[in-house]
């Protein structure tokens, strides 16, 4: 199967990005694959197999390789006698902004590319984690209490400590800080103002359990990954989570109730249907005495959550195969014709 | 990493700063020197000293730190002093390399570490002041343009505030300062430093009443392979304070 990995980004997710398109190289080794790296300037370079590594591109090796323009249908490799077409089904690897905000979603949507990820609406409401809980209000799912600090205007916090502070729109765990302590509320206030405005405070649930399910939409069925367990130190801070690099070994499914079980992955179909369609999706659940909470959505998880998925290549595959296609209007001016014929010209 | 505004005469300065050991009682400052940034000095010395609260500043225009003025070595002082105010930290011991060693003697802390600070005036070569009046001759015929043949590595790809602020700060002679200074000092050098030389330490040992001199092997950056017996002294000059 051809795929494009379209990786990097302008983000703060740039990093993991790569180490992400570098685990899918490994993960999908029978694929055709192209990789396509979006440099901080978003510029696309054409990145030979052989030369994806993370050292590549913290030394700018990439600015040496071809740079890709975007048109219709694919991305194209200029050159003096015209033009290569890179026309694959595109896999959007870019974590954080650009990635998961929904600018390379609209980007490729509206240059007609199919592409495996969250479309628009999908990513806007999974990106923010404003409109997650705005989201699970609409579709009824619970989540954890929350309030809003902005940097703009001062506000008290009114949940007892400890709590949990984290940007509005940052995936993984990056600027996020928990809160034992009036005396500490400063500095994870000021750590959390350096990657955005706005801060969602929750309380943070000391003993809880916390669960992740993948899945995807193939063949008008939704399917689900295992339920994993994630390993915890209190929580996982941006370097536990992603620079043990890869997290490609296959994890236990977690010791759980099939009630239970089946409770999860309804929670996910909830969350999924009609609006990810298009993309492989991992959901981290809370459970406090029995009941589910949806932590967040990851449209574009880490590395695809390849070791939650018995068959991975065969999951991308289907997936790839069922992509929802973008409707486009057909301008067909009978208006226009109609107005003209009736003035007799 | 953490952000805090702050007001400095009439512009808002975004200073970037990280905490280690939040919940240490004596505090370390430390001030990175021209060019560099927080991450490198932190690099260096966080492994070390957990009985401090490391506080890693980027000053402003480096680093994560905006700067959108001309300033001078006080100001820095003053800002960085700001800064602290905000984050509730005290002057017991603060560390600066080299530019930086410069604004940590101006915040007067307790123990005043020096790490291949600046500050002493060197003279400028026969060649530097051949290379200034050769300048000048061409900039009257014109050839200005030749500018990044000349200007300093240091001066390079500065933003228009920050190169004034460079040549605002760049050969200050910081003798008197020195002189008054009344806390404890530890000074800490390498031998074959090119850009604040050694003669530099001996002179600050001189100016200073309570200096202690340790000589390292190495150049300006020999302290990013010696942080481990530097903290070991800097420890050790702290806790000559607790003996009075």
């Amino acid at each position: 199967m051809k795929l494009t990995i379209l990786f990097g980004g302008a983000s703060f997710e740039h990093e993991i990005s790569i180490v992400s398109a570098i685990t899918l190289k490994a993960k999908l080794s029978s694929f055709d694959l192209t990789f396509v790296f979006c440099d901080q300037d978003h510029k696309f370079y054409l990145v030979e197999a052989s030369k994806m590594k993370a050292n590549t591109f913290s030394k700018n090796q990439h600015k040496k390789m071809p740079e890709l323009s975007i048109a219709n249908g694919c991305f194209t490799q200029k050159s003096m006698f015209g033009a290569t077409e890179y026309k694959g089904t595109v896999l959007n690897l870019i974590h954080g902004a650009d990635g998961e905000d929904g600018t390379i979603a609209a980007l490729l949507d509206f240059f007609s590319i199919k592409y495996i990820g969250p479309r628009i609406d999908a990513s806007v409401f999974s990106y923010d984690k404003r409109y997650t809980k705005w989201l699970c209000s609409a579709k009824e799912i619970k989540s954890v209490k929350y309030e809003l600090l902005s940097a703009k205007v001062h506000k008290d916090i009114t949940i007892p400590y400890p709590v949990i502070i984290k940007p509005a729109r940052l995936g993984s765990s990056i600027g996020v800080s928990i809160v034992k302590e009036e005396s500490e509320l400063d500095y994870a206030l000021d750590t959390a103002f350096e990657f955005d405005t706005c801060l969602i405070v929750e309380p943070f649930l000391v003993g809880v359990k916390e669960y992740n399910v993948a899945g995807y939409m193939a063949n008008a069925e939704i399917h689900c990954s295992i339920v994993e367990e994630p390993q915890k130190n209190e929580f996982l801070d941006f370097e536990k989570k992603y620079m043990d690099f890869s997290r490609s070994e296959h994890v236990l499914k977690a010791d759980i109730t099939p009630a239970l079980e089946k409770k999860l992955i309804a929670n996910f179909k909830k969350i999924y249907r009609s609006l990810f369609e298009g993309a492989l999706i991992r959901c981290d659940f809370f459970v406090v005495d029995g009941e589910v909470y949806l932590n967040e959505i990851n449209p574009i998880p880490g590395s695809m959550a390849n070791y939650l998925f018995e068959d991975f290549q065969g999951s991308i595959e289907a997936l790839a195969n069922s992509l929802p296609h973008a409707k486009r209007v057909k301008v067909t001016y009978d208006y226009i014709h109609s107005l003209s014929s009736a003035k007799g010209k | 990493m953490a952000i805090k505004s702050i007001q400095y005469n009439q512009h808002t300065i975004n200073m970037s700063y990280e905490i280690i050991n939040p919940h240490a009682k004596v505090d370390l400052i430390v001030l990175h020197g021209w060019g560099s940034n927080k991450n490198l000095m932190k690099k260096s010395f966080s492994p070390y000293m957990d009985t401090f609260r490391h506080i890693y500043i980027d000053l402003p225009g480096f680093g994560n730190s905006t700067c959108n003025l001309m300033l001078k070595t006080a100001d820095y002082a003053r800002i960085v002093e700001l800064l602290m105010i905000h984050i509730n930290a005290s002057k017991d011991i603060i560390l600066g390399h080299s530019f930086g060693g410069k604004v940590a003697l101006l915040l007067e802390p307790k123990v005043l570490v020096l790490v291949a600070s600046a500050g002493i005036y060197i003279p400028k070569s026969l060649k530097i002041k051949l290379k200034i009046v050769l300048f000048k001759t061409l900039k009257i015929f014109g050839l200005a343009k030749l500018r990044s043949f000349f200007v300093a590595e240091d001066a390079k790809a500065l933003s228009e505030p920050m190169y004034q602020t460079f040549k605002n700060v760049v050969n200050e002679d910081f003798a008197d300062e020195f002189r008054a200074y009344g806390g404890k000092a530890l000074l800490c050098w390498g031998e074959s430093d090119s850009a604040t030389p050694i003669s530099s330490a001996y002179k600050i040992k001189e100016l200073i009443t309570d200096a202690t001199l340790e000589v390292y092997d190495g150049d300006h950056y020999f302290f990013m392979n010696k942080a481990d017996d530097i903290s070991k002294h800097i420890e050790k000059t702290f806790l000559k304070t607790l003996e009075r």
